[in-house]
Protein backbone atom coordinates (compact mmCIF):
# COMPACT_ATOMS: atom_id res chain seq x y z
CA UNK A 1 0.00 0.00 0.00
CA UNK A 2 3.07 2.32 1.06
CA UNK A 3 4.76 1.62 -2.25
CA UNK A 4 0.98 2.17 -4.22
CA UNK A 5 1.03 5.63 -2.88
CA UNK A 6 4.40 6.34 -3.78
CA UNK A 7 4.18 5.26 -7.14
CA UNK A 8 0.93 7.52 -7.32
CA UNK A 9 2.26 10.21 -6.02
CA UNK A 10 5.40 10.05 -8.99
CA UNK A 11 2.39 9.39 -11.76
CA UNK A 12 0.65 12.24 -10.54
CA UNK A 13 3.63 14.68 -10.69
CA UNK A 14 4.06 13.13 -13.53
CA UNK A 15 0.46 13.56 -15.00
CA UNK A 16 0.55 17.90 -13.73
CA UNK A 17 3.62 18.23 -16.21
CA UNK A 18 1.23 16.98 -18.99
CA UNK A 19 2.58 13.78 -19.27
CA UNK A 20 -0.34 11.53 -20.27
CA UNK A 21 1.44 8.71 -20.50
CA UNK A 22 1.77 8.88 -16.79
CA UNK A 23 -1.39 9.73 -16.14
CA UNK A 24 -2.69 6.26 -18.01
CA UNK A 25 -0.49 4.51 -15.78
CA UNK A 26 -2.77 6.25 -12.83
CA UNK A 27 -6.03 5.70 -14.24
CA UNK A 28 -4.94 1.87 -15.13
CA UNK A 29 -4.51 1.59 -11.16
CA UNK A 30 -7.79 2.92 -10.14
CA UNK A 31 -10.33 2.67 -13.13
CA UNK A 32 -11.29 -0.54 -11.97
CA UNK A 33 -12.34 0.13 -8.55
CA UNK A 34 -14.11 3.69 -9.98
CA UNK A 35 -15.85 1.73 -12.63
CA UNK A 36 -17.02 -1.13 -9.91
CA UNK A 37 -18.06 1.97 -7.52
CA UNK A 38 -19.77 3.74 -10.31
CA UNK A 39 -21.48 0.57 -11.74
CA UNK A 40 -22.96 0.13 -8.36
CA UNK A 41 -24.28 3.07 -7.85
CA UNK A 42 -25.80 3.89 -11.13
CA UNK A 43 -26.65 0.10 -12.40
CA UNK A 44 -25.94 0.61 -15.96
CA UNK A 45 -22.73 -0.89 -17.44
CA UNK A 46 -22.11 1.64 -20.38
CA UNK A 47 -23.03 4.21 -18.12
CA UNK A 48 -21.20 3.38 -15.47
CA UNK A 49 -17.85 3.11 -18.20
CA UNK A 50 -18.80 6.54 -19.49
CA UNK A 51 -18.93 8.00 -15.97
CA UNK A 52 -15.74 6.47 -15.38
CA UNK A 53 -14.35 8.27 -18.63
CA UNK A 54 -15.36 11.41 -17.37
CA UNK A 55 -14.43 11.00 -13.39
CA UNK A 56 -10.87 10.73 -15.08
CA UNK A 57 -11.23 13.03 -17.49
CA UNK A 58 -12.22 15.60 -14.97
CA UNK A 59 -9.59 14.27 -12.46
CA UNK A 60 -6.84 15.17 -15.44
CA UNK A 61 -8.07 18.34 -15.73
CA UNK A 62 -8.48 19.33 -11.82
CA UNK A 63 -4.88 17.69 -10.87
CA UNK A 64 -3.51 21.28 -10.14
CA UNK A 65 -6.22 22.04 -8.32
CA UNK A 66 -5.48 19.22 -5.56
CA UNK A 67 -3.92 20.40 -2.49
CA UNK A 68 -2.71 17.33 -1.38
CA UNK A 69 -1.66 14.26 -3.60
CA UNK A 70 -1.42 11.80 -0.98
CA UNK A 71 -5.35 12.21 -0.40
CA UNK A 72 -5.79 11.52 -4.32
CA UNK A 73 -7.74 8.56 -3.35
CA UNK A 74 -10.85 10.48 -1.72
CA UNK A 75 -10.67 13.66 -4.03
CA UNK A 76 -10.91 10.65 -7.15
CA UNK A 77 -14.35 9.37 -5.59
CA UNK A 78 -15.30 12.53 -4.43
CA UNK A 79 -15.55 13.11 -8.26
CA UNK A 80 -16.75 9.77 -9.26
CA UNK A 81 -19.90 10.76 -6.75
CA UNK A 82 -20.45 13.97 -8.24
CA UNK A 83 -20.99 12.54 -11.37
CA UNK A 84 -22.91 9.68 -10.54
CA UNK A 85 -25.47 11.67 -8.29
CA UNK A 86 -25.49 14.23 -11.19
CA UNK A 87 -26.38 11.06 -13.78
CA UNK A 88 -28.73 9.78 -11.38
CA UNK A 89 -30.62 13.18 -10.82
CA UNK A 90 -31.56 13.70 -14.42
CA UNK A 91 -32.36 9.78 -15.11
CA UNK A 92 -34.52 8.81 -12.91
CA UNK A 93 -36.52 9.70 -9.32
CA UNK A 94 -35.09 9.42 -6.37
CA UNK A 95 -35.85 6.51 -4.28
CA UNK A 96 -36.20 3.89 -6.98
CA UNK A 97 -35.82 0.14 -5.72
CA UNK A 98 -33.91 -2.28 -7.82
CA UNK A 99 -34.91 -5.66 -8.83
CA UNK A 100 -36.48 -7.92 -6.56
CA UNK A 101 -33.76 -10.22 -4.47
CA UNK A 102 -32.69 -12.96 -7.10
CA UNK A 103 -34.09 -16.46 -5.94
CA UNK A 104 -31.46 -19.59 -5.56
CA UNK A 105 -32.26 -22.71 -6.89
CA UNK A 106 -35.31 -24.60 -5.07
CA UNK A 107 -32.89 -26.66 -2.98
CA UNK A 108 -29.13 -26.59 -2.02
CA UNK A 109 -26.48 -24.47 -0.76
CA UNK A 110 -25.97 -21.20 -2.98
CA UNK A 111 -23.39 -20.80 -6.14
CA UNK A 112 -20.94 -18.13 -5.39
CA UNK A 113 -22.60 -16.27 -8.62
CA UNK A 114 -26.19 -17.01 -6.76
CA UNK A 115 -24.46 -15.77 -3.84
CA UNK A 116 -23.15 -12.49 -5.38
CA UNK A 117 -26.42 -11.67 -7.28
CA UNK A 118 -28.05 -12.07 -3.98
CA UNK A 119 -25.57 -9.68 -2.85
CA UNK A 120 -26.06 -7.12 -5.65
CA UNK A 121 -29.78 -7.60 -5.19
CA UNK A 122 -29.79 -6.51 -1.66
CA UNK A 123 -27.16 -3.40 -2.37
CA UNK A 124 -30.11 -2.21 -4.88
CA UNK A 125 -32.78 -2.20 -2.07
CA UNK A 126 -30.64 0.52 0.18
CA UNK A 127 -31.34 3.61 -0.45
CA UNK A 128 -28.64 5.60 -2.98
CA UNK A 129 -26.97 7.77 0.08
CA UNK A 130 -27.14 4.17 2.25
CA UNK A 131 -25.68 2.01 -0.96
CA UNK A 132 -23.00 4.62 -1.20
CA UNK A 133 -21.86 4.45 2.28
CA UNK A 134 -21.20 0.87 2.14
CA UNK A 135 -19.58 0.68 -1.31
CA UNK A 136 -17.35 3.22 0.41
CA UNK A 137 -16.19 1.43 3.60
CA UNK A 138 -17.30 -2.54 2.86
CA UNK A 139 -15.79 -2.79 -0.90
CA UNK A 140 -13.40 0.49 -1.49
CA UNK A 141 -11.89 0.13 2.40
CA UNK A 142 -12.15 4.20 3.55
CA UNK A 143 -12.29 5.06 6.97
CA UNK A 144 -15.04 6.77 8.34
CA UNK A 145 -13.41 10.43 7.98
CA UNK A 146 -12.98 10.08 4.30
CA UNK A 147 -16.28 8.86 3.57
CA UNK A 148 -17.33 12.39 5.42
CA UNK A 149 -15.03 14.13 3.12
CA UNK A 150 -16.05 11.93 0.10
CA UNK A 151 -19.79 13.02 0.43
CA UNK A 152 -19.01 16.30 2.32
CA UNK A 153 -21.21 15.32 5.27
CA UNK A 154 -20.59 14.84 9.46
CA UNK A 155 -19.23 11.42 10.41
CA UNK A 156 -22.37 11.05 12.40
CA UNK A 157 -24.36 11.18 9.17
CA UNK A 158 -22.21 8.39 7.54
CA UNK A 159 -21.77 6.51 10.93
CA UNK A 160 -25.83 6.85 10.77
CA UNK A 161 -26.24 5.97 7.46
CA UNK A 162 -23.97 2.87 7.05
CA UNK A 163 -25.18 1.40 10.43
CA UNK A 164 -29.02 1.58 9.46
CA UNK A 165 -27.69 0.00 5.79
CA UNK A 166 -25.68 -3.23 8.00
CA UNK A 167 -29.05 -3.51 10.16
CA UNK A 168 -31.35 -3.98 6.39
CA UNK A 169 -28.96 -5.71 4.69
CA UNK A 170 -28.74 -8.21 8.07
CA UNK A 171 -32.26 -9.28 7.94
CA UNK A 172 -32.19 -8.97 3.31
CA UNK A 173 -29.70 -11.38 3.59
CA UNK A 174 -30.31 -13.48 6.49
CA UNK A 175 -32.31 -16.18 4.47
CA UNK A 176 -29.15 -15.82 1.75
CA UNK A 177 -26.65 -16.42 4.50
CA UNK A 178 -28.45 -19.67 6.60
CA UNK A 179 -28.58 -21.23 2.61
CA UNK A 180 -24.92 -20.38 2.17
CA UNK A 181 -23.90 -22.27 5.51
CA UNK A 182 -26.14 -24.85 5.06
CA UNK B 1 -19.62 -1.09 30.60
CA UNK B 2 -22.84 -2.56 29.55
CA UNK B 3 -23.23 -4.09 26.30
CA UNK B 4 -24.92 -1.27 24.60
CA UNK B 5 -21.83 0.77 25.22
CA UNK B 6 -19.77 -1.30 22.48
CA UNK B 7 -20.15 -0.50 18.93
CA UNK B 8 -19.90 -3.83 17.21
CA UNK B 9 -20.42 -2.44 13.98
CA UNK B 10 -17.40 -0.34 14.02
CA UNK B 11 -15.15 -3.27 15.74
CA UNK B 12 -16.88 -5.24 13.07
CA UNK B 13 -15.59 -2.39 9.92
CA UNK B 14 -12.02 -1.81 11.62
CA UNK B 15 -12.85 1.60 12.91
CA UNK B 16 -12.06 1.45 16.63
CA UNK B 17 -8.11 1.62 17.85
CA UNK B 18 -6.08 -0.54 19.72
CA UNK B 19 -7.06 -0.08 22.96
CA UNK B 20 -11.10 -0.40 22.21
CA UNK B 21 -10.62 -3.42 20.31
CA UNK B 22 -9.27 -5.09 23.41
CA UNK B 23 -11.55 -4.03 25.83
CA UNK B 24 -14.52 -4.85 23.03
CA UNK B 25 -12.76 -8.07 22.86
CA UNK B 26 -12.49 -8.46 27.04
CA UNK B 27 -15.75 -8.05 27.01
CA UNK B 28 -16.91 -10.50 24.18
CA UNK B 29 -15.46 -13.25 25.56
CA UNK B 30 -17.93 -12.99 28.74
CA UNK B 31 -20.85 -12.21 26.69
CA UNK B 32 -22.39 -14.62 24.38
CA UNK B 33 -25.21 -12.02 23.43
CA UNK B 34 -22.42 -9.90 21.94
CA UNK B 35 -20.79 -12.62 20.52
CA UNK B 36 -23.53 -13.66 18.54
CA UNK B 37 -24.29 -10.19 17.25
CA UNK B 38 -20.55 -9.98 16.14
CA UNK B 39 -20.40 -13.26 14.29
CA UNK B 40 -24.03 -12.27 12.73
CA UNK B 41 -22.13 -8.38 11.51
CA UNK B 42 -19.35 -10.74 10.56
CA UNK B 43 -21.54 -12.95 8.33
CA UNK B 44 -23.25 -10.22 7.06
CA UNK B 45 -19.98 -8.99 5.76
CA UNK B 46 -18.63 -11.93 4.36
CA UNK B 47 -21.40 -12.45 2.34
CA UNK B 48 -21.19 -9.18 1.15
CA UNK B 49 -17.42 -9.88 0.08
CA UNK B 50 -19.01 -12.33 -2.28
CA UNK B 51 -19.71 -9.90 -4.31
CA UNK B 52 -17.77 -10.12 -7.63
CA UNK B 53 -15.86 -7.43 -9.21
CA UNK B 54 -16.71 -6.79 -12.76
CA UNK B 55 -14.23 -6.32 -15.28
CA UNK B 56 -14.09 -3.37 -17.17
CA UNK B 57 -16.08 -3.89 -20.83
CA UNK B 58 -13.33 -1.71 -22.32
CA UNK B 59 -9.97 -0.35 -20.45
CA UNK B 60 -10.03 3.87 -20.08
CA UNK B 61 -6.58 5.82 -21.97
CA UNK B 62 -6.52 8.85 -22.79
CA UNK B 63 -4.31 10.02 -25.86
CA UNK B 64 -2.66 13.09 -26.46
CA UNK B 65 -4.79 15.79 -27.56
CA UNK B 66 -5.53 19.50 -27.12
CA UNK B 67 -6.97 18.71 -23.75
CA UNK B 68 -3.62 17.19 -22.48
CA UNK B 69 -1.08 19.06 -24.44
CA UNK B 70 0.74 20.87 -22.13
CA UNK B 71 -0.17 24.79 -21.66
CA UNK B 72 1.62 27.77 -23.83
CA UNK B 73 3.89 28.18 -20.64
CA UNK B 74 4.97 24.40 -20.06
CA UNK B 75 6.06 24.58 -23.69
CA UNK B 76 8.62 27.91 -22.96
CA UNK B 77 10.04 25.41 -20.07
CA UNK B 78 10.35 22.54 -21.96
CA UNK B 79 14.32 21.51 -22.96
CA UNK B 80 13.85 21.94 -26.80
CA UNK B 81 12.23 24.74 -27.25
CA UNK B 82 14.50 26.49 -24.57
CA UNK B 83 17.42 25.35 -26.24
CA UNK B 84 15.63 26.84 -29.70
CA UNK B 85 14.96 29.79 -28.27
CA UNK B 86 18.97 29.91 -27.07
CA UNK B 87 20.59 29.52 -30.30
CA UNK B 88 17.58 32.08 -32.33
CA UNK B 89 18.56 34.53 -29.84
CA UNK B 90 22.05 34.16 -30.36
CA UNK B 91 21.17 34.46 -33.85
CA UNK B 92 20.04 38.12 -33.32
CA UNK B 93 22.69 39.19 -30.70
CA UNK B 94 25.35 38.32 -33.34
CA UNK B 95 23.21 40.32 -36.31
CA UNK B 96 22.56 43.28 -34.09
CA UNK B 97 25.49 43.37 -32.32
CA UNK B 98 27.81 42.81 -35.12
CA UNK B 99 30.48 45.96 -35.24
CA UNK B 100 29.30 48.37 -37.92
CA UNK B 101 31.21 49.52 -41.37
CA UNK B 102 32.34 53.17 -40.59
CA UNK B 103 32.83 56.11 -43.45
CA UNK B 104 36.22 55.85 -43.59
CA UNK B 105 36.19 52.31 -44.05
CA UNK B 106 33.80 53.11 -46.77
CA UNK B 107 35.88 55.68 -48.74
CA UNK B 108 38.74 53.62 -48.15
CA UNK B 109 36.85 50.98 -50.25
CA UNK B 110 35.81 53.29 -52.84
CA UNK B 111 39.66 54.86 -53.59
CA UNK B 112 40.88 51.35 -53.75
CA UNK B 113 38.07 50.80 -56.21
CA UNK B 114 39.07 53.96 -58.35
CA UNK B 115 42.54 53.40 -58.22
CA UNK B 116 41.81 49.58 -59.71
CA UNK B 117 39.47 50.88 -62.37
CA UNK B 118 42.14 53.69 -63.31
CA UNK B 119 45.22 51.33 -63.55
CA UNK B 120 43.52 49.21 -65.52
CA UNK B 121 41.98 52.00 -68.08
CA UNK B 122 45.29 53.55 -68.55
CA UNK B 123 47.14 50.13 -69.17
CA UNK B 124 44.25 49.94 -71.61
CA UNK B 125 45.12 53.40 -73.17
CA UNK B 126 49.03 53.18 -73.18
CA UNK B 127 48.41 49.51 -74.74
CA UNK B 128 45.82 50.81 -77.77
CA UNK B 129 48.54 53.58 -78.52
CA UNK B 130 51.44 51.18 -78.78
CA UNK B 131 49.32 49.07 -80.80
CA UNK B 132 48.70 52.03 -82.85
CA UNK B 133 52.44 53.45 -82.68
CA UNK B 134 53.84 49.98 -84.54
CA UNK B 135 51.26 50.63 -86.67
CA UNK B 136 51.74 53.74 -87.97
CA UNK B 137 55.43 52.51 -87.95
CA UNK B 138 54.73 49.83 -90.24
CA UNK B 139 53.09 52.14 -93.05
CA UNK B 140 56.05 54.57 -92.51
CA UNK B 141 58.62 51.77 -93.23
CA UNK B 142 56.81 50.64 -96.20
CA UNK B 143 56.19 54.30 -98.07
CA UNK B 144 60.11 54.19 -97.46
CA UNK B 145 60.69 51.66 -98.93
CA UNK B 146 58.61 51.87 -102.26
Amino acid sequence: MIFREVEDLDLIAKARRGDVEGYNLLVSRWEKRVFNYLLRLVSNREDALDLSQEVFLKAYRNLPKLDDPARFAGWLFRIAHNEAFSLLRRKRPEGELGPELHEAGASGRLLPLELSLAVESALKRLSGDQREVVLLKVYQGFKFDEIAEILECPVSTVKSRLYTALDLLKSTLAPVVLRGES
Amino acid sequence: MNCESYDWKAYALGELDRPARTEAESHAATCASCRNELATLRLTLDTLSTLREEDMPRRIAFVSDKVFEPRWWQRVFSPNFAAACVIAGAILVHAFARPGITDAQIKAQIDVAVTKAVAEQTEAIVARDNERYSQAYAIATGLERQ
